[in-house]
């Protein structure tokens, strides 16, 4: 164990320039992940925030019977789908339209009768937020006679249904192909360091080094690479976080057990990059 | 100790390196494998030390089979040889004690007891004085001595030796096979492989083995004849 670790750290004083360049690279990989992986996070959020908001509304005929009305909601809170459901009558939606509407409140003054229908608002439980969920919803609501008009903002639910698509769709396959080229590119640096020690490595079988003998000091030095770098892409993401939060917009960042998380992944990423990169020159004994 | 049974040698590129090759290496005997280049003499080397394993015919070095022995057990394999090449292939930036050192590390031994082992070792081949200096400090001789005192440390039952000389102006390539032979006399085995005839002459008692274009075309063991 004392031969393994002063091994894995012997190397960085050996060869600084070689250490440095794959750190480097490591660092660069998991920076351009991460970064990526707050942008698409942060977007969503947003998308989140934006579908929480998704709700069916359905104005009732005037003058239907209470009793009806109550009906009406029993049923629908018993929909798999419904989350919560809120009754908005007449007098509430007029008081809510003179608060929010404050600019036109002219409008609203000194009405003889009150235009504004009663609803029923319906909130729906994540995961019945999509486009078909939500029409679906409406459509067997709208059966019921004093029902009078139903919305749902058909439109923007299927844009937003596009936009979570998109991002997911982005954030596994660009995500995924970050990954791969941060996982390639720490294995060629790797591969380098290997190469600049085959003449050592050679030595090392003739002596009657075991394969595990060869490999854990260069396995622990790909997992030390791999924290460091993951450290420097941290440092370097915070210092571009906090100029965007600063400059450009209010962004959420990655929590302390992510944080953690990326920083055991960078170390992971540079083990199994020196595994797989060492099964090659340890093909052949 | 060494058996090579009607070995057979194929290159799927270049062919033929050695053909029905049959020798018997005993205990304690100082064997030379000589001949032209393209011999076969790397080949021969490569077979004992099971980085090759012939295409037809048996190789039996030390109770390890060559058809049988599996990858893992060649490390217990090369431990029980000493070998010791033509460009010293000592790690550049260790000191000599480290390089012999570094043979026993290998092993999982401890410091106490690498440490007088190696200065040991390091004595039996004339280089106390010298345990301290990086392989760029030495002369070739010197280096090949640091090679020499690894390839014994682990108390190996032979010594193989693939032109151990090549690189050494001829009255250093006389003290080298010196070293040998002291070695030889303390009872260990050595083969040594080299094309350079005269060194055949400075042990006359040893045992001449010649291949030409991979087969064994004198064998003195066997009163000269091809074996």
């Amino acid at each position: 164990m004392a031969y393994t670790s002063r091994e894995a750290f012997f190397a960085f004083r050996r060869s600084p320039l070689l250490t440095a360049l794959s750190i480097a690279t490591i660092a660069f990989a998991l920076y351009t992940l991460s970064v990526f992986g707050l942008v698409w996070t942060n977007i969503d959020r947003v998308l989140a925030d934006v579908e929480e908001r998704v709700e069916v509304i359905a104005y009732l005929v005037d003058g239907t019977d209470p009793t009806e009305t109550s009906a009406l909601m029993r049923e629908v809170a018993a929909y798999p789908e419904v989350d919560s459901i809120a009754y908005l009558s007449k007098e509430d939606a007029l008081a809510r339209a003179r608060a929010e509407l404050s600019d036109y409140s002219a409008l609203y003054e000194d009405l003889e009768s009150n235009p504004l229908p009663a609803s029923i608002e319906i909130a729906l439980k994540a995961g019945y937020r999509d486009a078909a969920d939500v029409a679906d919803v409406a459509a067997r609501i709208a059966r019921f006679a004093f029902v009078e008009d139903i919305k749902y903002g058909e439109d923007w639910v299927q844009k937003l249904d596009f936009l979570q698509n998109l991002s997911l769709f982005l954030g596994l396959v660009v995500g995924g192909v970050f990954a791969v080229i941060a996982f390639v590119a720490i294995g060629a640096t790797i591969n380098i360091v290997l190469i600049s020690r085959e003449d050592e490595i050679a030595i090392m079988k003739m002596v009657g080094a075991t394969r595990s003998f060869i490999a854990r000091p260069l396995v622990i030095e790909g997992f030390i690479k791999g924290v460091l770098g993951a450290v420097i892409a941290l440092v370097l993401l915070t210092f571009t976080y906090s100029l965007l939060e600063q400059r450009v917009v209010s962004l959420s960042f990655y929590s302390p057990l992510q944080v953690a998380g990326g920083i055991l992944l960078g170390g992971a990423l540079g083990a199994v990059a020196s595994i797989m990169t060492l099964r090659r020159h340890l093909a052949t004994w | 100790m060494i058996l090579f049974k009607n070995v057979h040698k194929e290159y799927p590129r270049t062919g033929y390196a050695l053909q029905d090759v049959s020798f018997h290496l005993r205990k304690g005997e100082f064997t030379f494998v000589t001949g032209p280049s393209g011999a076969g003499k790397t080949t021969l080397v490569k077979l004992v030390t099971m980085e090759e394993r012939p295409t037809a015919g048996m190789v039996r070095i030390s109770g390890y089979a060559s058809d049988k022995i599996k990858t893992r057990e060649i490390p217990a394999l090369r431990r029980r040889l000493g070998i010791v090449f033509q460009d010293f292939r000592l790690l550049k930036n260790r000191t000599a004690r480290e390089n012999v050192a570094f043979a026993l590390e290998v092993t999982g031994a401890s410091a106490e007891q690498i440490n007088p082992k190696v200065l040991r070792t390091l004595a039996a081949v004339g280089l106390s004085d010298k345990a301290d200096h990086l392989p760029s400090e030495l002369s070739g001789g010197e280096q090949q001595r640091v090679a020499i005192a690894r390839a014994l440390v682990n108390d190996p039952f032979i010594l193989l030796a693939d032109e151990p000389t090549g690189n050494l102006d001829p009255k250093v390539a006389l003290d080298i096979l010196r070293v040998f032979k002291d070695i030889n006399l303390r009872g260990m085995a050595v083969l040594l492989v080299t094309h350079d005839r005269t060194l055949l002459g400075e042990h006359p008692r040893a045992r001449i083995i010649e291949l030409d274009q991979g087969r064994i075309v004198r064998d003195t063991a066997n009163g000269g004849a091809a074996g």
